[in-house]
């Protein structure tokens, strides 16, 4: 298998079989606080995009060149990568409101309420640490490799929760029993995706 | 004494925080394919949950506003990667099971969530009460969730080795029930449920 072709796998792998939200149900607090809207599910998907790839390099940086030469990473590790992840929320937040201003008020509150969306620490622990995962990849990621596949992770979050919203915008105006209504029929919805998503494990054999 | 026992109800019906607040929800539907894992996960997350607690509210008067997030992830951080070793340490096939959730738990909102909202404004007794509180709502989830997803989906009850309750080999578990799918459909009826159940009482 060629290097192009097992990043290729490598992204597949992180966007849809194990998908962050429906398989590996990470982040779930945010996938239903926030998916009530269009508007603001897309302004969290990019703000997730951005962050969460920022945080996987930052992190892969420094648990290779700071952590692990000093002995310490397994001690070390969630405290290290949780200020990683509040400092760059922190960053993040200064500089897009400076070069962006329509990009930071599409993402508006998201971006500080990611320093607890688990998906952020999650990727980046795994882009260090990729024995939890159950794909057939080498143990430990290259930063190349880590990029791709929390780019693939990060995705696989913004597309479902865009779908999800899509439906439950939908199900609003339906009429279902009134003890289902709001969070119990959403999920439901999420199951019925979720048991659709189950259909894209055995692609390519992964 | 009788706002402290309040504070600890609350925590198990009134402000479930699973159920009623829809906090920490990740890890609940995650880890729930088994009673026992439910068991450990509950003790985790309680244990965590009633030492920050007890650290921040002793702490608050001396924590700047400002920089209070970064406080408290780092008080949190440091309980978790407690509960982190000693599991790793003692309980290993669990702790493989429940792999990257333990460390999750630092960004577990029911954590910060509870030091944001309440240990930072209340007594130290008030809040280790509410830590004990949330915790026991949160572990009383994961039981009746594991029982129901352990039980149809498998057909049997297994707790440390132990078979508790069978169905006998006549039943044909549908295992969709320990799959993904089946975390989300019993979490959707049970809160259909207890709306059912709270609106009978209203009315």
């Amino acid at each position: 298998m060629g290097e192009a072709q097992r990043l290729f796998f490598l992204f597949l792998g992180a966007l849809l079989i194990y998908n962050i939200l429906l398989i590996r149900f990470i982040a779930l607090c945010s996938f239903f606080g926030v998916s009530t809207r269009m508007t603001t599910s897309i302004g969290m998907g990019l703000a997730v995009i951005f962050v969460m790839t920022m945080a996987s390099a930052v992190s892969w940086v420094v648990w290779n060149y700071v952590l692990v030469p000093l002995h310490v990473g397994e001690f070390l590790y969630i405290p290290a990568f949780i200020l990683v992840i509040a400092s760059l929320v922190q960053f993040e937040e200064m500089v897009i409101r400076k070069i962006s201003p329509a990009l930071f008020r599409a993402m508006g509150i998201y971006l500080p309420l990611i320093t607890t969306n688990c998906a952020v620490l999650a990727a980046a622990t795994e882009s260090v640490k990729p024995g939890f995962l159950k794909l057939h990849i080498p143990y430990r990621f290259s930063f190349i490799e880590s990029i791709i596949y929390t780019l693939g992770v990060a995705l696989g979050y913004t597309i479902v929760i865009i779908m999800f919203t899509a439906i439950r915008e939908r199900i609003e105006g339906a009429p279902i029993p009134s003890s289902f209504r709001g969070f119990p029929i959403a999920f439901i919805v999420a199951a019925l995706m979720s048991l659709a998503f189950m259909g894209f494990a055995g692609l390519f054999g992964l | 004494m009788n706002q402290v026992w309040h504070d600890f109800k609350s925590g198990i019906i009134a402000e479930n925080p699973l159920l009623r607040l829809m906090i920490g929800l990740c890890s609940a539907l995650a880890v729930s394919t088994r009673v026992e894992y439910g068991i450990f996960m509950g003790i985790a997350a309680s244990f965590v949950l009633f030492s920050s607690n007890i650290i921040i509210s002793a702490i608050r008067r001396w924590t700047a506003d400002q920089i209070r997030i970064p406080i408290f992830i780092t008080v949190i951080a440091s309980f978790v990667t407690i509960v982190d070793l000693v599991m790793r340490a003692y309980f290993y096939p669990v702790y493989k099971v429940l792999g990257v959730w333990i460390p999750l738990i630092v960004v577990n909102c029911i954590i910060l969530g509870r030091a944001e909202a309440f240990a930072y404004k209340h007594s130290i007794m008030r809040s280790a009460a509410d830590g004990l509180g949330m915790g026991a709502g949160y572990t009383l989830v994961l039981l009746v969730m594991g029982f129901i997803r352990e039980l149809s989906g498998t057909g049997k009850i297994i707790l440390f080795g132990q078979t508790l309750v069978s169905l006998g080999a006549g039943f044909e578990p549908p295992s969709i029930m320990i799959l993904f799918p089946g975390a989300f459909l019993t979490f959707g009826f049970l809160m259909a449920l207890l709306n059912i159940v709270q609106s009978r009482g209203r009315s």
